[in-house]
């Protein structure tokens, strides 16, 4: 049975290329583009995974972490950023990976495969 | 009128501003207490969450509880995303006007308490005690490594202090070098040793004592003063009476009367201007297992103390142009808002 990814990313083009490239792993994503979205998607579904985004138009990924940490402590959440400044954000301690996007998705790729014991 | 001071260690001149003097009131955060809950009410810092941080590498907890678990008093954690990283510090590189080196050190997060929402100050002084207590052994433990010059331990207290979460911690980060800002402190100690044949700071405390006017507390082992040429609104020092270089020198009878000073001067902060964001820096010598050959009269000369900056005022242009800061409000002012019990 394929494992359920959660990917929240606001930018189509990259938020279809991630799916994509994880839906050819073998995994099943879905993909929204805002927190909002997200959080409706927890309630309708058990994801094994979650990737976000922080800089995201309304609730930003901080956030949506600190709400999911409220709902559920045991869903991995990877924090898939351009950013590195916001690992001086304590509260991104709250994610189990943090990852700085690159043109190669091998790291991302790798904590998935990690964080969901593959 | 305005007036011009030097401190006498850094030889940094202070614009007192008095025409703008403000009152303690003026200067209380629009909503309240800085404290309010993490946005979900998840906090990484909080007891339960002891596996959303890296494995502890000191506790003090109940007997029986295993580490990284429930059960902790006081918790030191390594930065996940340190702003240096341990290791054996490589030779100085010679030549070349540009120098570099890298950047290895340790960076620690000291978690002041379980509770969220219990900020140092609202502790009893036996906690207070124990984090200083814990400070002190983290201190010592990485000094013990002989790779850290320089071990800086300080307090980043609400949002524009630099705090990204409220759980009330601390943060230790050591370096391979003394930073500037030692340097020029231990250089200001050597040459008021010179000038006054005793510790500079030795000097000053007796010279507040007398004059009475910037002393805000004085117990049996600590006096915390507004600094003569205070940088910033209701700054404090909090000095030691027993002159000593180092912090880890502080005795358990000492450690209890620091905490009982930090209690005072912390809650008298929070109820004089409503609980401010604010900066702690603890001020020390260099590593003394390193620095004896480097500093021979450092154990002579410098004297351990804490600052404590209110952030009430903002560094612009013109304090970073001329590093001239510009207080509006006259030390001998705070310090009389500040020892009203």
């Amino acid at each position: 049975m394929k494992k359920n990814i959660l990917l929240v990313e606001d930018e189509k083009a990259l938020c279809l290329l991630y799916e994509e490239e994880l839906s050819q792993e073998g995994y099943a994503v879905t993909a929204v583009t805002d927190a909002e979205a997200a959080l409706a998607e927890l309630g309708k579904t058990t994801f094994d995974l979650i990737i976000t985004d922080i800089r995201m138009p309304g609730m930003d990924g901080i956030e949506l972490i600190t709400q999911i940490m409220g709902l559920r402590k045991d869903i991995p959440i990877i924090i898939n950023s351009a950013y590195q400044s916001y690992k001086e954000d304590f509260m991104t301690w709250a994610a189990d990976a943090y990852v700085v996007k690159s043109a190669s998705l091998d790291e991302l790729k790798s904590k998935v495969k990690h964080l969901l014991g593959d | 009128m305005s007036e011009l001071r030097k401190d006498l260690v850094s030889g940094r001149w202070v614009i007192i501003a008095t025409e703008r003097s403000k009152r303690p009131d003026d200067f209380r955060p629009g909503g309240g207490t800085a404290r309010a809950a993490e946005p979900g009410g998840f906090c990484p810092f909080c007891e339960g969450n002891e596996t959303k941080t890296p494995p502890e590498v000191f506790a003090l907890r109940t007997a029986g509880t295993a580490p990284d678990t429930p059960g902790w008093k006081v918790r030191v954690v390594p930065n996940k995303f340190p702003a240096l990283n341990r290791g054996t510090p490589p030779p100085k590189p010679a030549g070349g006007i540009f120098q570099s080196m890298e950047g290895i050190g340790v960076h620690e997060v000291v978690i002041e308490n379980p509770d969220h929402a219990l900020e140092l100050s609202d502790l009893p002084v036996p906690h207070i005690r124990d984090v200083f207590r814990v400070f002190q052994l983290r201190i010592k433990a990485i000094e013990q490594e002989l790779h850290y010059q320089y071990v800086q331990l300080f307090k980043n207290k609400g949002k524009e202090a630099g705090a990204s979460l409220s759980h009330p911690h601390s943060q230790i980060v050591a370096t391979p070098i003394v930073p500037k800002r030692i340097k020029e402190k231990i250089y200001g100690a050597d040459r008021l040793f010179r000038n006054f044949k005793e510790c500079g700071f030795c000097r000053i405390l007796r010279e507040e004592a007398a004059a009475g006017v910037r002393q805000v507390f004085l117990n049996r082992h600590f006096s915390v003063i507004a600094p003569y040429a205070s940088r910033f609104p209701f700054e404090m020092a909090v000095y030691p009476l027993r002159h000593s270089p180092f912090f880890t020198d502080v005795d358990e009878g000492e450690l209890l009367a620091l905490a009982e000073t930090m209690k005072q001067v912390l809650t008298r902060l929070k109820e004089t201007i409503g609980d401010p964001p604010y900066n702690m820096v603890l001020h020390k010598a260099p590593n003394h297992l390193l620095s004896l050959e480097s500093w021979p009269e450092i154990e002579r000369n410098f004297h351990w103390h804490l600052e404590i900056f209110p952030i009430l005022t903002k560094v612009a242009g013109f304090e970073w142009g001329t590093g001239f800061y510009i207080n509006p409000v006259p030390p001998e002012t705070a310090t009389q808002f500040l020892r009203q019990p």
